[in-house]
């Protein structure tokens, strides 16, 4: 192998190691906080992969977006709930969840052969492409040619995302007593509604 | 490039696969939240994998882009209403969210 | 009266729609604005509708005598009787099995309907003049004039229906008024049972009618009575009963023979059954005694002359057919002749006048079957209209008494009590001489009508003999007649009996009513009082009763004493028989009178006469001479057989027993099978699955999130597997197939599929390619296999088989083996298969 070939798997190799584990750490974790940082490094991960797959500009958003505002955010709301976040060990059915895991990696190995026997003969012949592929100038103009509505649409629902997370997180109209004096005060205001609908 | 496609397509699957799995059995609402941007980040690896096969256009590519930002507002929202039941129960366990039970 | 001639001309006598709407009318009227009309417009209206009727009856009869008779001699029919007819419109048309069948909606009128008519519109008249006066404190007074011109309507469309469909309205209307008057005092239960009981007897006959008019027309082809008389001759076939024809039997129900009975037996023996029913003879005759819940005027008219006099009107309007039957004239004649003796025998131990002219009644009508059955049709019928005179006479008198009783014995049961009667020629002289003269009819007193019609229905039936043309069928032996004639004479002698014992216990003697004050008592007649413990009755003398109700027992009482004057044949006074005689011509051509039979009509005269002094001198000895103690010594001696025969020979408990009860068995049975099978098992399981899925299914509703997320994954998971295997499927365009052979198999597309084909037994072998169709060419009737095997992208292979084959049109697809691929058949198997394509 010449030493671009190596150097490819190996950055491969790196790229997907930090995927995988960065998963297995977000899922697994007990601490919310450390399966935020695992879903960072899948991030990194998957960002590495972007570059191998000559999709910079889709790397780079990656970075912004992804690891720049959603762990943030999922950071924000762990710090926001504090020691709630964290769930207490859970022994109830433990041997169904190894099971789930055997399952778990079967489909993997599973769904591995089954990609790997459809597209074996396709990546012996990878087309070439050209320096331009993947670029922020050659997205952007497919962007605002061909795929203007779509864009357009996914602005207008990021109005509405950004309105709906408001409306909904805001809660209840400056309630500082909630959670802290539910002793004194009604104790079945924690739970409104909920056991009733 | 010397990495077969196959690799990237099978990492975007088990990715896919340990996303399913933490949605399925985990129980705090954060993990949840976090496993389904786990999945959307397989199925984006997929769909850029697949645009390099046929790299005519970039709509894969474009396609992953829309899925970015659409996941990030999902995150957002799901994260307000995981604040709000937070709110309401006390406590981030799916478990306790049974009003639908029945 | 010419004009009236041409005005309605003999085929289109619409003289008889008037004669028929005024009745109708009257009814709707009285029904529908009774109330408003008033006490004194209800009787008007009723009154003149029946009246009018009547009026328009004697018109119609008097053309109907003087009609000229060349008109159907020229036909060719000498003996052909007058008739008037008029369709009033097409009703229906039925398939008869061999063409089809019209029933029209028609009316005639020919002598024997015309005496008939007047009779009925006659006696009607005189009834509801009578009800004007007897029914005055009733307060449905409207209701019962309604009923009451209604069933002279339905009465006349029975006797005027040209065809069995009409005069079958007419029973079922007659049999639905009966039922509306028995139980006009509803309100009480046994009253509107007894109205019930009435209504189901008759019902349960006419099935035995609608058996013989679906028998007629599949057999005659038509339900006139013109056109069956004119073709009854075709009617005489055999027909095979035992093994029915068409059906299968195992070898120990075969009989040795065929058991065959010829068609107008059996049309003569349903027709007969619906008689049973409606004229009250054995085994259908209970609801008539019954029927006395009613008030007296309708036993007067329906149970007296008119309603259970259908059933005799029927046999003789179809008298051609039951002439052709020996064996269902010998079954009609029995059973009035036992009829007539078992009624006979119940009337002796009734106390309850009503009761014991009921049963004579059922006597009587035993009479006159047993003059129809003997082939006397005449005299049958002559029977039928002085009974209708003499017993209407009877009822009303009857009525009168009650009437009278009534006004200081409130209760019912008692008023009609002969033992509180006696004496009461004192008080009620007209009521006392017409009851006299019609006991002295039915009794069969020489010179009354009565004499003469019984004496002439008992003559025949020593006389005549059924003759039949057609081989083997039944014919009574020669004593049968005799024997019918002596159960006929113990039965006269009794009815003398009895009937002379009630006019004893009822009018002579002393009163034992109540104790006749002459002053009104304080606690007087009007409405009804309690009777305080065991006061002795006391009140005024039982008093006459007015012109209305006297007027028609008069007038009835005269016809009775004096209406054998048109048909007395021992003093050769035949009118009536003469003017029938056309109307029974073609059924009397099977009756001859036997050697030496004609001699004996004297003597026979003179063993009448006998009976009645028997009868008579029996009760005047018994009631009067010996002031009833040899009856008491009777009872004394033998009383179970006194209670028995009091009890009516216990039919009706019987019959609660087995046929009632079986009925109550069934619906015993019905509830169970409703409360276990049907609620239980049926509405409790389905309800129970049903439970019992939606438990499943609520296992899914967990309310979380992760396992509906969990279904989704495995929804997907079968999905994907679906769309992951291959699938093998072709279709076959075989529109040219039959022409030239070829078909064409098209492979279903799937992703990434590729396909390998191959025809008959080799498998196939080779490359897949994307070739999706496959077109082979088959001869004549051959069958060829082709077999498909389909891989996609992952390398899962699947297989079918397909096996076309040329069928031209005569089976030999699935006739013939299937060959392996390539062998040829020639044409000419197909004649091998024996059928024309």
């Amino acid at each position: 192998m010449t030493k671009m070939q190596t150097l490819e798997w190996a950055f491969f190799a790196i790229a997907a190691l930090l995927t995988l584990g960065g998963a297995v750490a977000t899922v697994a974790a007990r601490r919310p906080i450390r399966g935020a940082m695992g879903l960072l490094t899948t991030i990194l991960g998957i960002c590495g992969c972007y570059l191998l797959l000559h999709a910079e500009f889709l790397a780079t958003i990656q970075l912004i977006v992804y690891a720049g505002a959603v762990v943030i955010l999922f950071i924000f709301v762990v710090m926001l709930l504090g020691s709630s976040a964290e769930s207490p060990q859970d022994d109830r059915a433990k041997v169904s969840r190894y099971v789930g895991a055997g399952v778990f990696l079967a489909c993997v190995l599973g769904a591995g052969a089954l990609m790997t026997s459809v597209t074996a003969e396709r990546s012996k012949a990878l087309p070439a492409v050209a320096a331009t592929y993947g670029t922020i100038e050659k997205i952007g103009q497919e962007l605002f040619t061909e795929k203007v509505v779509p864009f357009e649409l996914t602005g207008a629902l990021l109005l509405v995302a950004v309105v709906g997370a408001l409306a909904v997180g805001r809660g209840k109209q400056a309630d500082p007593t909630l959670a802290s004096t539910s002793d004194e005060s009604n104790p079945a205001e924690d739970r409104p509604a909920g056991e009733e609908a | 490039m010397t990495v077969p496609i196959s690799m990237f397509l099978v990492l975007a699957a088990a990715l896919f696969a340990t996303g399913a799995m933490g949605f399925l059995l985990r129980r705090n609402l954060l993990v949840l939240l976090m496993s389904i941007e786990l999945m959307l980040n397989a199925v984006n690896l997929t769909l850029v994998a697949f645009n390099r096969i046929h790299p005519a256009n970039h709509a894969g590519q474009i396609l992953a882009f829309f899925v970015i930002a659409i996941a990030a507002a999902e995150a957002a929202v799901g994260l307000a209403i995981v604040l709000a039941f937070f709110r309401l129960r006390g406590s981030v366990r799916s478990d306790e969210a049974t009003a639908l039970k029945n | 009266m010419e004009q009236l001639r041409t005005q309605f001309p003999t085929d289109d006598f619409s003289l008889i729609a008037l004669v028929l709407l005024l009745p109708l009318v009257g009814a709707f009227v009285c029904g529908v604005f009774g109330k408003r009309l008033g006490k004194q417009g209800v009787r008007t209206m009723a009154l003149s509708a029946v009246g009018g009727s009547f009026i328009l009856c004697l018109v119609a009869f008097a053309m109907l005598v003087g009609a000229p008779h060349d008109a159907h001699g020229a036909a060719g029919h000498a003996h052909a009787a007058t008739r008037f007819t008029w369709n009033a419109w097409r009703w229906f048309t039925i398939d008869g099995g061999t063409s089809l069948v019209p029933i029209d909606v028609a009316f005639s009128i020919d002598p024997l309907s015309g005496v008939m008519m007047l009779v009925v519109t006659g006696v009607g008249f005189l009834i509801h003049l009578y009800s004007s006066s007897y029914m005055e404190k009733d307060p449905g007074y409207y209701r019962f004039f309604a009923y009451l011109n209604l069933f002279v309507f339905s009465m006349l469309v029975l006797i005027l229906g040209d065809n069995l469909a009409v005069l079958f309205v007419g029973w079922e209307g007659v049999g639905l008024c009966s039922y509306l008057l028995i139980g006009f005092w509803f309100s009480e239960d046994k009253k509107a049972s007894a109205g019930k009981k009435a209504f189901i007897t008759n019902r349960i006959g006419d099935f035995g009618l609608l058996v013989a008019m679906a028998m007629l027309v599949y057999y005659a082809g038509s339900l006139q009575f013109s056109t069956l008389e004119r073709s009854h001759a075709s009617l005489a076939q055999m027909r095979t009963l035992w093994p029915i024809p068409g059906l299968e039997l195992p070898a120990f129900l075969m009989p040795s023979e065929p058991f065959r009975a010829s068609v107008p037996t059996l049309v003569a023996l349903a027709l007969f059954v619906g008689c049973m029913g409606k004229s009250a003879q054995m085994p259908l005759y209970v609801w008539l005694p019954d029927a006395m819940a009613g008030p007296t005027p309708v036993s007067a008219l329906i149970h007296a002359a008119t309603m259970v006099t259908a059933g005799i009107y029927l046999v003789a309007r179809t008298s051609f057919i039951f002439a052709l039957s020996p064996f269902a004239m010998a079954v009609v004649a029995g059973t009035g002749a036992v009829t007539a003796v078992f009624a006979a025998s119940i009337a002796f131990a009734q106390t309850d006048l009503k009761k014991v002219l009921a049963y004579s009644t059922v006597s009587q009508l035993g009479y006159m079957f047993v003059g129809v059955g003997s082939g006397a049709f005449a005299a049958g019928f002559f029977h039928v209209l002085t009974h209708a005179f003499f017993k209407g006479c009877l009822f009303l008198c009857a009525g009168s008494v009650i009437h009278a009783m009534h006004h200081v014995i409130h209760d019912e049961e008692g008023s009609q009590d002969m033992r509180n009667m006696g004496g009461l020629r004192k008080h009620m002289p007209i009521t006392h001489a017409t009851f006299l003269v019609s006991c002295l009819a039915i009794a069969g007193c020489p010179f009354t009508s009565g004499f003469f019609s019984k004496d002439e229905v008992l003559f025949k039936a020593f006389a005549n003999q059924i003759q039949t043309t057609q081989k083997g069928l039944w014919v009574a032996p020669a004593w049968y007649g005799q024997a019918i004639y002596a159960v006929g004479v113990v039965g006269a002698v009794c009815t003398a009996f009895y009937m002379f014992r009630a006019y004893f216990l009822t009018f002579w003697g002393d009163f034992r009513g109540w104790k006749i004050v002459k002053a009104a008592k304080s606690h007087g007649h009007d409405g009804h009082h309690e009777h305080h413990g065991d006061e002795p009755l006391e009140g005024e003398a039982p008093h006459e009763s007015p012109w209305q109700m006297t007027l028609p027992l008069g007038v009835l009482a005269v016809f009775a004493a004096l209406f054998w004057v048109v048909y007395a044949e021992p003093l050769h006074l035949t009118a009536l028989e003469r003017f029938w005689h056309p109307v029974f011509a073609t059924a009397s051509t099977h009756i001859v009178e036997r050697a030496g039979a004609h001699a004996m009509m004297f003597p026979l005269l003179g063993v009448g006469a006998a009976i009645f002094l028997a009868g008579s001198g029996g009760a005047y000895y018994v009631y009067v001479l010996q002031g009833g103690k040899p009856a008491a010594a009777f009872v004394a001696a033998a009383p179970g057989l006194h209670r028995i025969v009091r009890d009516k020979w216990r039919v009706d408990e019987f019959y609660d027993a087995t046929i009632l009860g079986f009925i109550d068995a069934m619906g015993e049975t019905a509830v169970a099978m409703d409360k276990w099978l049907i609620d239980g098992v049926i509405a409790r399981l389905t309800s129970g699955i049903v439970q019992l899925l939606g438990a499943l299914l609520r296992l899914l509703q967990t309310g979380r999130v992760q396992v509906y997320a969990a279904s989704m994954v495995l929804g997907v998971a079968g999905i994907g597997w679906f769309v992951l295997t291959p699938h093998a499927s072709a279709e076959l365009d075989t529109a040219r197939l039959r022409s030239s052979g070829d078909v064409t198999l098209t492979a279903a597309p799937g992703h990434g599929y590729s396909y390998r084909w191959a025809e008959g037994d080799a498998a196939p072998s080779g490359d897949f390619t994307t070739n999706a169709s496959f077109t082979t060419k088959l001869d004549r009737c051959e069958t060829r296999q082709v077999h498909l095997e389909v891989r996609n992208v992952f390398g899962g292979i699947s297989k079918t088989t397909y096996t076309p084959c040329r069928e031209m049109g005569n089976d030999c697809c699935t006739k013939g083996p299937a060959p392996a691929g390539g062998a040829k058949r020639a044409i000419g198997d197909a004649t091998t298969e024996g059928g024309a394509p």
